[in-house]
């Protein structure tokens, strides 16, 4: 049947898609690649059966898995809905009040009410703040060869939670990051320290800081930047033009050095002669408190334009390229770049003007990544020919369209996205789906995944009842400029707090356990689609790590203490705090049984019955904080 | 990738296998356990560590890299230079490199006598009285260089290939190439490493899968007696109760999977905490050296305080090479100072060499009498060499700078050439002049030996496929036994 849309009550905010048909696969043209056209409004899809579709979104996913002969997987109950969404939003789960309060309500905008919620609690911030770092490469400390606190680089950490809290549209908050110091001076004093910090962005990567040869480090820190502009804002591998023509991508060596030219032109460090050392921008005070406070980020320096380095190398130079966009993306006709002002204001105004056909797909993938686990666009940093082709193409353009058309309001595309039957499918598994589709490209049911080591560090911390939910500032305890550690000097950083995960040092070279244990690998690269291991090491940490020993223990203690009768309420309540559901009777009755061997066992080592009794309940806790439903999201 | 070499899926797939092997089969005997037979699975992947076996043929199967920490003087240990006790005090007749880490001055003797040795008559000085025993299985390269004169870029290049980008380190490249034989151990296990210079990257897989990381015992500051893997020990609970609880949770799992079907993940959680629960148990035991005979003992230096610490180092990568394990990094960060003698090369030198001479030609023999060394292939050498002109004055405080223009890294065992010199650096050992072999050159070279061609062992990453050797490397073939 045809399938038409009309506005969809659930979204105000989405344009409507009219009458759409079957168009069968879209096949890319072969001179002109997918992803530098600009995003197209899809094709009209026909549907056997529209039923199910509540969106534009649904109807376009529906249209590739009806391709297929599937069918999408029915919807997950109320209580896994409210966990997945929570999580997914916040970076915590939900509290049993939070359960029983949406299990309560039967109205229709029940869930539409708990995503409103959770995208305006200041937890969402933390939590979708973390995200954009890991693609903005943040941490607090170099790393490299001399690794010296960044001590100032909390205030970017801050902002980036503070902006995305704020609902600070996606064009804006680039722009900030690229060129704040070159927008017009607010007369906000905290107004225009956020634009100074912002530029933080450019200056955050790691850097050889002992590196003898001054421009040699010049260039590879403006590698390091026009790299991570490309990767993280375009999904562009510019970088590798650095050396030779972009082997598959049409980027030239000329177009490299033209935009190496709009950083040279910016300042982000003092100097280069070993140790160098990275510019920090002073910052207006925002009151008398504040004693001239800085951050490292990026002004404006004397403008020039930067030849050719053949193979890389500063000592074979060419010819010279004024600075200037990529010409595939920009063509050859291209107003000149003025010669007071290196172009980074213009650089970044350019990737939100007009049709440019990789700003707004490349963020709403990431969008997607961030929510699904996987990006329509495997490869979230690279969108070139030898990155994933999306298995969706209309879907990923006509979310890219509808996140401009929404003046690049995130939180509005979130809505759009959660709201979809799409995200609110539960995980049940289809043999014959799993043979056509076994990664589940194109959405036949939920995929269930691990969190994110900050994830399970905080839902660790929240469960037991220990999490501080303080807001920003610095954890660090090294002064600015000073060695983290060195060759011969341990490492002091401290992380025996119990503030969310984001808040947290993150020294390169020695993340902290739990960090690099679950995949928060290195905060060095930049980090689009976190990998998912799974290595003994994990197994060791929550076996026998001080951290879940004593999140547990408190768990135990804390059930113990409440006015229970029964062990049976008492492994209710527990599985209601941990799972956010009621335990079954075989559960029920494993538990029990544990609990008694454990404290019988307890006792024959010498335990006193009290002791006993906590230290069984501790061991349940545990398991309960091991076991995969806690670890993953379904 | 050419056949022979890893089967390597999308990365998503890979990531999907259990880390530590035996993934595949645990879902279909948990069903089994409940009189279910698993069905309609996806195919099975092979393990990421599974042992593979390389295209070419294989002259070692394992390597223990003996990492000198600040950059030890070829010149004063293994690449004589008669002209420099010749023209000692004169100016250096050639310019100095453009780029230097700090100013020198003129030419500096060495403090110490070379002497040959064995019956190929190499020549080692008196800073190596033990090691210069067994230069008859030494492959001594006096001809490597480099490219970076600071310690943490030169060191990263030594270990990952770059001193500019993030990289794979050489052990992850071979776990990626070879996987492990040991599916219950780590395959690449780095004893008390730095932390400095690059510290974690110098061990970590950087792109690759996280299983290929080396998995560090302690670091440099804890002595070698106490440094174990994070998070092993648990001296709260009995292991008896440690058991019922991995029980439960195994129990829990099951139920788990009957809801979710198929899922080599949640699988691979059920035998990562199974290896957990082992190696709990295997690591403790290898690295318990109680058993070793008293002229094991004596033959490391474990009875003396300057070698017990080395000693013990080069004992546990013996006992992990015998278990198995593919890649073994022990690493000497003497303190003060490293090997970094900048000034007092004489007494801070001399203490260095000290420490671990004994340790290490102990590792040679013993690796030797248990048939090892045909199959290790052992490498020694820091991230540079250093200079022949003098820092400071000309009196006991004397040093030297760094120098990676020019210096030694020498092999043994494991298919290369014993009792060799290969290549040379000039009269005054600035630069190699002959048969130079670069870091990359190396790579390639270690990489052959372990039968992996340098250029097809890649990694799809980033829009490109990333080699250790990045565009450069040749394989010297000439050292090759």
């Amino acid at each position: 049947m045809m399938f038409s849309f009309c506005r969809p009550p659930l979204l105000s905010i989405v344009t409507c898609l009219g009458m759409v048909f079957l168009t069968g696969t879209l096949v890319h043209a072969d001179e002109q690649f997918w992803a530098l056209q600009p995003p197209a409004e899809p094709s009209p899809v026909v549907l056997e059966d529209s039923s199910w579709a509540a969106t534009p979104l649904d109807a376009l996913v529906l249209a590739k898995l009806e391709e297929k002969q599937l069918r999408p997987a029915p919807p997950a109950d109320r209580r896994t809905l409210l966990r997945r969404v929570t999580f997914s939003l916040t970076g915590l789960p939900p509290t049993s009040a939070e359960v029983a309060a949406f299990l309560a309500d039967d109205s229709p905008l029940a869930f539409t009410q708990v995503v409103d919620r959770l995208l305006a609690s200041p937890r969402y911030g933390e939590r979708w703040g973390r995200h954009w770092l890991d693609v903005a490469r943040y941490a607090d400390s170099n790393g490299l060869d001399e690794n010296y606190a960044y001590a100032t680089a909390w205030r970017y950490r801050d902002y980036v939670i503070a902006a995305w809290n704020a609902g600070k549209p996606y064009d804006q908050f680039v722009t900030e990051q690229l060129a704040g110091d070159l927008l017009p001076v607010s007369p906000d004093a905290s107004m225009h320290q956020e634009h100074l910090i912002a530029t933080g962005f450019l200056a955050l990567g790691p850097k050889f800081l002992a590196e003898k040869d001054p421009q040699k480090m010049e260039m590879d820190i403006i590698d390091e930047q026009i790299d991570t502009f490309g990767r993280v804002l375009m999904g562009l591998t510019l970088g590798c033009a650095r050396c030779h023509d972009h082997k598959f991508d049409p980027i030239s060596t000329e177009d490299y050095y033209g935009l190496a030219g709009i950083f040279k032109s910016t300042r982000t460090m003092e100097h280069f002669i070993k140790f160098a050392r990275w510019y920090e921008n002073p910052l207006p005070p925002r009151d008398s408190r504040e004693n001239s406070p800085t951050a490292l980020g990026a002004t404006e320096r004397e403008v020039v334009d930067v030849p050719v380095h053949r193979g890389g190398s500063h000592r074979d130079l060419g010819i010279t390229v004024p600075r200037r966009f990529p010409t595939v993306l920009a063509g050859d006709q291209q107003q000149p770049f003025g010669p007071r002002r290196s172009g980074r204001l213009r650089l970044a105004r350019w990737l939100f003007a007009g049709d440019h056909p990789l700003t707004a797909r490349v963020m709403v993938n990431r969008l997607w990544r961030w929510h699904f686990g996987a990006g329509l666009v495997r490869t979230t940093n690279n969108f070139g020919i030898l990155g994933d082709v999306p298995e969706n193409q209309p879907l990923l353009d006509w979310l890219a369209r509808r996140f401009m058309e929404n003046g690049w309001s995130i939180k509005a595309m979130q809505r759009l996205i959660l709201l979809s039957q799409t995200y609110q499918m539960s995980d049940r598994y289809d043999a014959q789906a799993a043979r056509i589709d076994p990664e589940n490209r194109l959405h036949w049911r939920w995929s269930a995944r691990r969190l994110e080591a900050e994830v399970i560090r905080d839902a660790l911390l929240a469960v037991s009842g220990r999490l501080d939910s303080t807001m920003g500032g610095s954890l660090l305890q090294t002064e600015n400029r000073k060695h983290v550690f060195h060759h011969s000097q341990p490492d002091n950083t401290r992380y025996d707090f119990s503030r969310r995960s984001v808040y947290l040092p993150v020294i390169r070279n020695n993340l902290y356990d739990v960090f690099s244990l679950f995949d928060y690998a290195d905060a060095s690269m930049i980090n689009g689609d976190r990998p998912t291991t799974t290595v003994a090491p994990q197994a060791l940490f929550l076996l026998n790590s001080d951290l879940v020993y004593q999140a547990t223990e408190q768990m135990a203690d804390k059930l113990l203490a409440e006015r229970l009768t029964k062990p049976e309420d008492r492994i209710q309540q527990l599985y209601l705090r941990v799972y956010g559901r009621p335990a079954t009777d075989r559960e029920v009755a494993r538990a029990r049984s544990f609990l008694e061997q454990s404290v019988t066992d307890l006792m024959a080592s010498g335990g006193t019955p009290q002791s006993a009794r906590l230290g069984a309940w501790q061991l349940f806790c545990q398991i309960l904080i091991a076991a995969d439903e806690f670890i993953y999201l379904r | 990738m050419a056949q022979g070499s890893p089967i390597v899926k999308s990365r998503r797939e890979m990531l999907q296998t259990s880390a530590l092997g035996f993934g595949q089969l645990a879902l279909a005997s948990l069903l089994a356990e409940d009189g279910e037979a698993s069905t309609a699975g996806p195919a099975a992947q092979p393990s990421l560590l599974e042992p593979r076996v390389p295209r070419l043929a294989p002259r070692a199967r394992r390597v223990i890299f003996l990492f000198m920490l600040g950059g030890p003087s070829h010149l004063d240990t293994f690449d004589p230079k008669p002209r420099l006790d010749r023209e000692h005090g004169k100016p250096l007749p050639f310019p100095k490199r453009k780029i230097k880490f700090d100013g020198t001055g003129n030419l500096l003797r060495s403090p110490w006598k070379f002497r040959r040795y064995g019956q190929s008559g190499g020549e080692v000085s008196d800073l190596f009285p033990q090691v210069a025993r067994r230069v008859d299985d030494l492959c001594i390269i006096r001809s490597m260089h480099g490219t970076n004169v600071a310690h943490g870029a030169a060191v990263l290049k030594l270990h990952t290939g770059s001193d500019t980008f993030v990289r794979p380190s050489l052990g992850s490249w071979i776990l990626y190439g070879l996987g492990t034989e040991n599916q219950n151990l780590p395959g690449f296990i780095t004893i008390c490493p730095n932390l400095g210079y690059g510290g974690v990257k110098n061990w970590s897989s950087a792109f690759l899968p996280a299983p290929y990381q080396g998995i560090p015992l302690a670091n440099s500051a804890v002595p070698p007696e106490r440094a174990v893997v994070r998070f092993l020990e648990n001296p709260r609970i009995s292991r008896s109760l440690q058991r019922r609880q991995l029980d439960m949770l195994r129990e829990i799992s099951r139920d788990q999977l009957r809801q979710t079907g198929p899922n080599l993940e949640l699988e691979g959680r059920i035998d990562s905490f199974e290896l957990a629960f082992r190696m709990q148990t295997e690591m403790p035991e290898i690295q318990d050296i109680t058993a070793e005979t008293a002229a094991t003992r004596k033959l490391y230096g474990l009875d003396e305080q300057a070698t017990a610490n080395f000693g013990r180092q080069c004992l546990l990568a013996r006992r992990f090479a015998e278990q198995g394990v593919r890649f073994i990094q022990v690493t000497h960060s003497p303190q003060p100072g490293l090997w970094d003698q900048h000034h007092s090369l004489r007494a801070d030198h001399e203490r260095n060499a000290r420490q671990v001479d004994r340790p290490i030609a102990g590792l040679l023999e013993d690796l030797k009498q248990r048939g090892l060394l045909d199959d290790t292939l052992v490498i020694w050498g820091g991230e540079f060499g250093r200079t022949p002109t003098v820092q400071g004055a000309y009196n006991e405080r004397a040093g030297r700078d760094h120098n990676p223009d020019g210096f030694t890294i020498w092999l043994a065992g494991g298919g290369v050439k014993g009792g060799i010199r290969y290549g040379a650096t000039d009269d005054y050992g600035y630069h190699a002049a002959e048969n130079k072999v670069h870091l990359h050159d190396l790579h390639a070279t270690i990489l052959y030996l372990l039968g992996l061609d340098h250029e097809e062992l890649t990694y799809h990453y980033a829009g490109r496929d990333f080699r250790l050797t990045d565009v450069h490397g040749e394989t010297v073939t000439d050292i090759v036994s």
